[in-house]
């Protein structure tokens, strides 16, 4: 395949509203239909989702962030309402995006019969899992930047976060960018250059005392 | 052109029993899958088309198996034992020419 993912598209830069490349990627549904199936329990058993890798994947990344919501709600309840959870909404649209076969990135095997790949979407749902399980910090968007198509040529992850109170970045970031790393070598033979993190978002907590002295 | 072989069921259990498999998805046209899966459900049994698909073509046997694999194992480690896994059974079945057999991983499954 010779799909390349554009380095310059940030969170906001495609159309939210297109329903057809959001189900063309989630194999004929949209990441509300996933939600529901998520809010019923994946009960009635729909075999249309359930044997689709892209909405596996996209089905990890919602719970993932509900549970990401539910952390931040906890923490600071009586704040939530001032809150603003935009962020959420381009998580999501990411989430729909990323979750996408993508392109396929080769292994490698002596049998002359063998093509072992694995693919764009599931390594970016690998990454995208490493970076949401830690602590205080949610991964945008992540793009696999380079031909990964071709063995040995050098590519670099670049990775947008939101990140929230009470981080040291850098050492964040530092912890990320390892944790990657020793992701990428696991799940994949790809050259690894760089891996360029940028903290897009950072959720400070609204000062509500202020708010309230408005009103 | 492409024709199902009688042996191809066997390869859907052959590949789930491989270490290191989570998950096996349809290899071939989505819209068959996912048609047979619920022609399948509305019969309450299991779906009729095979998940991995073979095709037969003038050269010989494309086999293609799309897995989903559990975080433990290396991508690489797990589809080279589906790949082996199903050339010794198309050896053993006495299958013509394998020009390909694709293994395609298409999840890692985190441990919870």
């Amino acid at each position: 395949m010779t799909e390349l993912t554009p380095t310059n598209r940030r969170f906001l830069a495609f159309d939210l509203n297109d329903t057809e490349r959001e189900q063309a990627g989630l194999h004929g549904h949209t990441i509300e239909q996933l939600s529901d199936y998520l809010d019923r329990g994946r009960v009635p058993a729909d075999p249309s989702i359930d044997d689709s890798p892209e909405c596996e994947i996209a089905l990890r990344g919602l719970e993932r962030l509900r549970r990401a919501q539910q952390t931040l709600l906890d923490k600071d309840l009586k704040r939530e309402s001032l809150r603003d959870d935009s962020w959420v909404a381009s998580i999501l649209d990411n989430i729909t995006l990323e979750a996408h076969a993508g392109r396929e990135i080769p292994l490698s095997h002596p049998s002359p019969t063998a093509r072992l790949v694995v693919t764009e979407g599931a390594v970016r749902g690998v990454l995208r899992e490493v970076g949401d399980r830690m602590q205080n910090l949610f991964v945008g968007r992540c793009v696999l930047v380079g031909d990964v198509s071709v063995p040995g040529t050098p590519i670099s992850i670049m990775v947008d976060v939101t990140v929230f109170p009470g981080q040291n970045i850098p050492l964040l970031a530092e912890q990320l960018r390892h944790a990657m790393y020793v992701a990428l070598h696991k799940y994949t033979e790809l050259v690894v250059a760089a891996i360029d993190i940028t903290v897009s978002d950072l959720q400070a907590l609204p000062d509500s005392s202020a708010q309230e002295k408005e009103h | 052109m492409t024709t199902v072989l009688p042996s191809i069921e066997k390869l859907d259990a052959l590949v789930r029993q491989v270490v290191g498999v989570d998950a096996l998805y349809p290899a071939g046209s989505i819209v068959t899958a996912v048609l047979a899966a619920t022609l399948g459900a509305v019969a309450h049994r299991a779906p009729i088309a095979p998940l991995v698909h073979i095709a037969h073509q003038a050269d010989g046997l494309r086999v293609t198996a799309k897995i989903g694999i559990g975080a433990a194992e290396s991508s690489a480690d797990v589809s080279g034992r589906v790949h082996d896994a199903i050339a010794e059974h198309l050896r053993h079945s006495g299958n013509p020419t394998v020009v390909q057999i694709a293994v395609i991983v298409a999840s890692v499954r985190p441990s919870d």
